[in-house]
């Protein structure tokens, strides 16, 4: 596949998926269209029971399909879910790392279930190896790996056949911070080498800091789609924290002076920090700044937040994306991620 | 890869996984060897009674507790599927074009291999307490045994594949072993019993297998209790493995 090309390497259109539950059965899935381009990190976020596990396992022919079509490298997945099994790695919730076996019985395993032969699976092992850096205890069996260790060899066994496309399923989900983010480091790496990838997740963060376009789900609809930036100017509104160094210019005549400017929504002092909220931050900031220079304004700080995700999923669900959740699980640590 | 191939892979994965657990080898072997010790002693004196027709007791007995190590051998399959299940190994490997049938039956001839072991062994130490097997028709005794291995193995696995709890496996494992045991006329022949018992034996697969066992082992090989064995648990092993790829199929955790 093309790093950087346009061409789909996964088309859905429809998706359907109901289950039987008391009093009728209960639609987990009502329409779900996607698109995931070659070379792209695609996230599928929303909140758990949204309806993101039971799309991404009916792409990867776990589910079958009730109703809508995918394709997934161009294999139908309900006409042919064994070729598309070639063309996909699927990396698990839970995992599925073979844990009395040592990481690399594991991926040569993977390899050779493929169809690769034994050289071919020790030479793309070793790669593998590299990338993830799996060095250390790829040779020590797997019942005997941290969590951090034992996902980042089950992305490996995701890999081992050079799929088309990456399905990860909450892959970072019951990881410390710090694993959470040399992961995060390592998907990235990924990507640069072309891979592409599914994954879904419900951390705002994880959306944010890999995925290159997203879709937001919740009750088994896409409400929003786009890449984190656009899907953040929709919410309409950017944060600029100003404080003004020392000179004539107050923070109370620096607010004075700004609300009179056209593009500033609202200003809010707090301390002598200054907030102020305006639209599309990339359009505005230089205007605020040529404000600045004209009232000859000297700075200690200026600072331009987006908004996060969570206002996009507030704005298009009513609900924040923390409290939508059957579960509470939220991450422990918020990284600073660039927007 | 062509469907030998892949068996021969995940068989082998199989194989790593016990040979790793030597326990398990250790045990598989002390439990024959302790009903050799500690139960064939007590049948000493029904020798030359009724059902203990080809003179010493252990050319009964030793049949008897080999078909018991076949139905044992493959039980555990279930426990380890569940494992599998709960580990999300299942799912991965359901992810790949392998086979279905490899993947159950690279499970089953681990089984099978963990059997024929350990039977050997009892076979071989035995003889010197006076257990006097023949040659042809204990092997075919042991192609037949190995088909009873398959059965219980793939059954085991696909109870394992469906419930996906522990506890009702238990539950249903164990509450079949007893019956399926005792009605079969495993630790003492079943000529022993009344009528009514004799009949209901009929319907346990596994007293076919018990009967044809003691006739292989002294080397009736042309009885016709051997080819209704081996009918019987052919067919069995054919339905099992069918329905148990199937489970294999239809999984999804």
């Amino acid at each position: 596949m093309t790093v950087g090309g346009m061409s789909n390497v996964l088309a859905a259109k429809g998706l359907r998926k109901s289950f039987p539950g008391r009093g009728g059965p209960v639609e987990a899935v009502r329409g779900v269209d996607l698109r995931v381009r070659a070379g792209e990190v695609f996230g599928f976020l929303g909140p758990n029971g949204a309806g993101k596990t039971t799309t991404l396992r009916m792409l990867a022919t776990l589910l079958p399909i009730d109703a809508g079509s995918a394709h997934i490298a161009g294999v139908d997945v309900r006409r042919d879910p064994a070729e598309v099994r070639r063309r996909i790695g699927y990396v698990g919730q839970v995992g599925g790392a073979d844990l009395p076996a040592t990481g690399r019985e594991n991926l040569l395993l993977q390899g050779r279930l493929h169809g690769a032969s034994r050289a071919a699976a020790a030479r793309r092992a070793d790669e593998l190896v590299d990338v993830l850096a799996l060095g250390e205890f790829v040779d020590r069996r797997a019942a005997t790996y941290s969590g951090g260790q034992r996902r980042r060899l089950e992305v490996a066994l995701g890999l081992m056949h050079s799929p088309a496309l990456l399905f990860l399923d909450e892959p970072t989900t019951g990881l410390d911070p710090q694993n959470r983010a040399n992961l995060w480091d390592q998907l990235r790496a990924l990507r640069a080498r072309g891979t592409t990838i599914f994954l879904t997740t419900h951390y705002l963060e994880e959306a944010d800091a890999l995925a290159d376009r997203l879709a937001i789900i919740d009750r088994g609809r896409v409400v929003a789609e786009g890449t984190p930036a656009e899907l953040k100017r929709q919410v309409g509104g950017e944060t600029v924290l100003l404080r003004p160094g020392p000179g004539p210019t107050t923070p109370d005549r620096l607010r004075t002076l700004l609300d009179e400017q056209p593009f500033v929504r609202e200003s809010r002092l707090a301390g002598d920090t200054l907030y102020l909220t305006i639209g599309d931050g990339s359009r505005t900031l230089p205007r605020l700044l040529a404000a600045l220079a004209e009232h000859q304004v000297t700075l200690e700080t200026i600072s331009l937040s987006a908004p996060s995700l969570d206002d996009v999923f507030l704005r298009t669900t009513g609900r924040a994306l923390r409290d939508a959740g059957t579960s509470l699980a939220v991450p422990a640590a918020r990284q600073e991620v660039p927007a | 890869m062509t469907l030998l191939g892949q068996l021969r892979l995940l068989w082998w994965r199989k194989m790593l996984e016990t040979l790793r657990a030597p326990v398990w080898v250790v045990m598989g072997l002390t439990t024959p060897l302790l009903y050799l010790a500690l139960f064939a002693p007590l049948l000493r004196r029904l020798g030359g009674g009724p059902g203990f027709a080809h003179g010493g007791v252990l050319d009964t007995f030793i049949p008897g507790i080999l078909v018991l190590m076949a139905f044992g051998s493959g039980m555990g399959a279930g426990w380890i599927v569940i494992d599998e299940v709960r580990t999300g190994v299942i799912e991965r490997l359901r992810v790949t074009p392998v086979s279905r049938f490899a993947l159950l039956l690279g499970s089953v001839l681990r089984d099978v291999v963990t059997f024929v072991v350990p039977a050997l062994v009892v076979v071989v130490v035995s003889i010197p307490f006076g257990y006097h097997p023949h040659t042809a028709g204990t092997v075919l005794l042991l192609v037949l045994l190995c088909l009873v291995v398959a059965v219980t193995s793939a059954w085991s696995a696909a109870l394992g594949i469906t419930l996906r709890d522990i506890g009702s496996l238990a539950a249903v494992v164990t509450g079949l072993q007893l019956p399926l045991t005792l009605l079969s006329g495993i630790l003492l022949p079943l000529s022993l019993a009344p009528g009514w018992l004799r009949g209901l034996a009929h319907v346990d697969p596994l007293y076919y297998a018990v009967q044809a066992s003691r006739h292989l082992s002294a080397g009736d090989v042309a009885d016709v209790a051997v080819a209704t064995g081996f009918l019987v648990i052919a067919a069995l092993a054919a339905l099992t493995l069918v329905w148990a790829t199937r489970c294999y199929r239809a999984a999804t955790a």
